[in-house]
């Protein structure tokens, strides 16, 4: 890169240096110190809290669990899209965009209605015989997926559909004319070639799923996620130590699951 | 007896009908070209065949089976597209070798024909490349090479020279003739430029709007253009409408009001109708003086109007009773603009076309 290019680049560094990696070292940097001494106490306190290793795994559950749902339901929907005709192409997309314009308080007091003691699955079980007893959606981790995975569905929708565009068909065609069936075609050519999307994709959704706070705060009533809990630690007890430490180890969990799925992209590019 | 043939096939983009009625016929071993201008149906044409594309009616016989419903997979044919369609995340050698894998051969003999098909086509040693990492015409020969490793049928080629350069361009044709004559193998060859099918085919097929023009040896078309498109395509820049033609022993008396010309009749059954005179620049001749020696008809009293220097040759415009000719000629000293000069046209040169 020339140097007339850094030049540009200055003032979003500037910015970012200022804005983010101030504040964040200087949080990181405060998580390890307690009454003025060096130590890893604050974490150890975390981890050997059963409390807190719970609302932890119930945090990465449910981000995985939106992550992989939104994967499956974003590719094939994705891939429809991206093979109609123009005329479909802007119905669909518009349609698939739509939940984005709507705020999740929104969003999830319409879930509160449909998944409620009293909601619509609910009446419907009953009445038509299937269960007695209403079933317990709301308010549970299930609740916060179906809510995270309608938030972050057109997010990964639209990923992949850039990559998905910018297939280049002649591929498709030249596999089909080496001999290979539709299903082999698309097998080592389409999805090799679209997996770049699902991974940013499914990186964004992790992320998306293990930051969102109203989704998991109003569908997920008592229970906490690593979110919700840094929120409460740092409003409601005005701990400011813990609600620090709560956000490193989220730091933490995304560069780590960012490198995975990276190198699990590489992986996902198979040879001929 | 053809390998190949397209009968009565129609063709439609969204209702609207690209080729209706299509007819061609290829024997086994040839080099069929399809020439046209942009738009005419060539690449319509070659999908057809290849299989991406369905007919609307018609059939599509290869071998003496109808292949009309056989689906791309299945039908064995090479394919090498204008944009090469290499795929980028395979190497050089992966490529090539797609074809034979998903034919399920021993990885050691798939080893084996890969190698040696980047031999001849003079790229061993770029096996671990990425086809990112090629220039224009390597990509292009690793098209070349995925597309005959399988041992095709037929092979297909969709202006696959046309992203090159021109030094580059006339190296591949030949290249390209070459592989194609070693391994025998029939091919459909699909491009605009004149020069580069009339260089390497057999046969060439001119199409216009759907249509085939003219489908024969390259240098029957050259000289012996069935139409006006077809003349007007390969370059006759200029026609004279006659009105009445008289056919003498082995020459043709046209007549134009009361202006007279010779035509030489064509060899039999090169078609031999029409009343349109054409004739290249390159074949027409200009005299300072009335009545040069040795000449008598076949000239017009003319005025020149326009000369330019095109380094070979100097080209002239020449205004005549029959309107304006476009001349080129080689010569020390130029006619400059408004001198009278006699425009003579060779009656072997005179075609005449529909
Ligand atoms: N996918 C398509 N949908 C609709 N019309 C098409 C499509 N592809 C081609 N056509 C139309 O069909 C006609 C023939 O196209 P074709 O691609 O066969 O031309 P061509 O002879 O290969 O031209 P070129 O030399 O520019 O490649 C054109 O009028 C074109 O606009
Ligand atoms: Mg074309």
């Amino acid at each position: 890169m020339n140097k007339k290019a850094l030049y540009l680049l200055l003032p979003g560094l500037l910015f970012l240096a200022a804005f983010m990696l101030v504040p964040i070292t200087l949080t990181i940097a405060s998580t390890f110190v307690q009454d003025g001494k060096l130590t890893l106490e604050g974490y150890l306190h975390f981890f050997r809290d059963g409390y807190f290793n719970r609302i932890l795994l119930t945090t990465l559950r449910v981000s995985v669990v939106t992550t992989l749902v939104c994967m499956l339901l974003g590719y094939p929907a994705a891939y429809y899209i991206s093979r109609a005709s123009a005329r479909k192409k802007s119905i669909l997309l518009a349609l698939s965009i739509f939940p984005l314009l709507t705020s999740p308080v929104v969003r999830s007091f319409s879930w509160m209605i449909i998944l409620g003691k009293k909601g619509l699955i609910n009446s419907f079980l009953v009445n038509i015989g299937l269960i007695d007893k209403p079933l317990d959606i709301l308010y549970t981790p299930v609740a916060m997926m179906i809510g995270l995975v309608h938030l972050f569905l057109p997010l990964i929708i639209i990923t992949l559909l850039g990559v998905m565009e910018n297939l280049d068909h002649e591929l498709v065609r030249a596999a089909r004319s080496l001999g290979a069936s539709p299903f082999a075609a698309f097998r080592k050519i389409t999805f090799p070639l679209t997996v770049p999307g699902l991974i940013i994709g499914g990186i964004l959704v992790f992320v998306g799923s293990l930051t969102a706070y109203t989704t998991p705060a109003l569908l997920g009533g008592k229970e906490r996620v690593v979110s919700t809990f840094l929120y409460q630690n740092a409003m409601t007890l005005n701990d400011w130590q813990a609600a620090s430490v709560i956000a490193v180890i989220m730091i933490v969990i995304t560069f780590v699951v960012v490198g995975l799925m990276n190198a699990w992209a590489n992986r996902l590019n198979p040879k001929g | 007896m053809s390998l190949l043939s397209l009968e009565q096939v129609s063709v439609a983009y969204d209702n609207r009908l690209i080729l209706e009625d299509f007819n061609l016929s290829l024997a086994k071993g040839q080099l069929l070209s399809l020439l046209g201008p942009s738009g005419c149906g060539k690449t319509t044409t070659l999908r057809l065949i290849a299989g991406f594309l369905n007919a609307e009616a018609g059939a599509f016989m290869f071998g003496g089976k109808d292949y009309t419903k056989v689906p791309v997979e299945k039908r064995n044919f090479g394919f090498v597209f204008q944009s090469y369609a290499l795929f980028p995340h395979l190497s050089v050698f992966d490529n090539v070798a797609f074809g034979l894998r998903l034919r399920k051969l021993k990885e050691a003999e798939v080893k084996k024909r890969v190698t040696r098909m980047l031999e001849i086509v003079s790229l061993g040693g770029f096996e671990k490349r990425l086809p990112a990492a090629l220039s224009g015409g390597q990509r292009q020969r690793v098209a070349i090479a995925r597309a005959l490793v399988i041992e095709p049928d037929l092979l297909l080629f969709d202006e696959p020279l046309s992203n090159l350069d021109a030094n580059l361009r006339v190296n591949m044709r030949v290249e390209i003739r070459r592989i194609q004559q070693e391994l025998g193998i029939t091919t459909v060859y699909v491009s605009h430029d004149q020069e580069e099918c009339f260089s390497i085919s057999d046969q060439v097929a001119v199409m216009n709007n759907g249509k085939i023009e003219q489908l024969d040896k390259p240098s029957a078309i050259f000289k012996y253009p069935a139409s006006e498109f077809v003349a007007r395509f390969i370059g006759f820049g200029n026609f004279i409408a006659f009105d009445g033609r008289n056919d003498m022993g082995s020459d043709i008396e046209l007549s134009r009001g009361a202006l007279k010309f010779q035509a030489a009749k064509r060899p039999e059954g090169l078609g031999n109708t029409g009343l349109l005179g054409a004739i290249r620049p390159d074949d027409l001749q200009l005299f300072g003086e009335p009545g040069a020696a040795g000449i008598d008809g076949n000239t017009l009293p003319g005025t020149v109007q326009i000369s330019t220097y095109l380094g070979r040759s100097y080209q002239y415009q020449v205004e005549t009773e029959l309107g304006v000719f476009t001349v080129n000629q080689e010569m020390e000293q130029p006619f400059v603009q408004g001198q009278r000069v006699t425009v003579y046209f060779p009656k072997e040169k005179l075609v005449l076309v529909q």
